[in-house]
């Protein structure tokens, strides 16, 4: 069976990202499939390429990033979500006229069909809140 | 776009205008009837009180989200459930609601949940 997993919560003030990125691993590492990972309402924020962690904590970000590059996986970020809160790519910065861009090459924007793709083709679909 | 239907059921429980909360579950509905998918809303706790007329959520400069509510009809969402419990806890009484609200039982509630292929809860 394969799985989607929708993250809603908080990077760093919420736990849903970090335990959805310890449970997205476990399942990777018993041989789920992980069809994709949805990120909605603030857990946009993971996405953000200029998150900087205190050397002495944990670092959600470049973990995302390591199990995307270990899995090829499908880390997509809702784009309304995300450009209300400030994650925006290159075309995106240059669609809304802004002078930069913050997010990581690792994650994509895209609509919420997505989400709803997901939720119609995966067994299931696991949802951290916020 | 993928041709399985699925039965989704978004839970609202959150109070509007306190968050983006409800605006964005509401996307989530909309979003599922354009792609054809069988979803149902369902409203319970603070969030029943979104079934208060005459709402001013313009005042602060919020966007209207109960008008939106009530355009789920056109958007082929025909299922918006309420916990009447939740309602009458608050003093929201049945009748003075618009139409599209079917009120539910806790019972129904539980029965609304497990013919439900996904849910996700705000």
């Amino acid at each position: 069976m394969s799985i989607s997993i929708l993250v809603l919560g908080a990077p760093f003030q919420s736990e849903a990202c970090y335990s959805a990125y310890r449970y997205a691993k476990a399942a990777l590492e018993t041989s789920v499939k992980v069809d994709r990972i949805f990120f909605y309402q603030s857990a946009v924020n993971s996405a953000s390429a200029l998150s900087c962690t205190p050397r002495d904590e944990y670092n959600l970000y470049s973990a995302w990033q390591d199990l995307k590059k270990t899995y090829h996986l499908d880390l997509v970020v809702c784009i309304a979500a995300a450009a209300r809160r400030g994650i925006i790519d290159e075309s995106e910065a240059k669609r809304h006229d802004k002078a930069a861009h913050n997010m990581s090459s690792d994650f994509e924007l895209s609509g919420l069909g997505q989400l709803i793709e997901a939720i119609a083709t995966s067994g299931r679909l696991i949802t951290f809140g916020e | 776009m993928t041709q399985i239907k699925k039965k989704l059921l978004i839970v609202q429980s959150k109070a509007p205008f306190g968050s983006s909360s409800i605006q964005e579950s509401l996307d989530i509905v909309l979003a599922a009837g354009t792609f054809d998918q069988d979803i149902s809303l369902l409203i319970e706790g603070d969030a029943c009180f979104q079934l208060l007329k005459n709402q001013q959520p313009e005042l602060i400069n919020r966007k209207n989200t109960t008008k939106m509510l009530q355009a789920l009809p056109i958007y082929g969402v025909d299922k918006v459930l309420v916990c009447s419990e939740s309602a009458s806890l608050r003093k929201l009484t049945p009748t003075s609601h618009n139409n599209i609200f079917r009120f539910v039982s806790k019972d129904e509630i539980n029965t609304i949940y497990s013919e439900s292929d996904t849910v996700i809860r705000f």
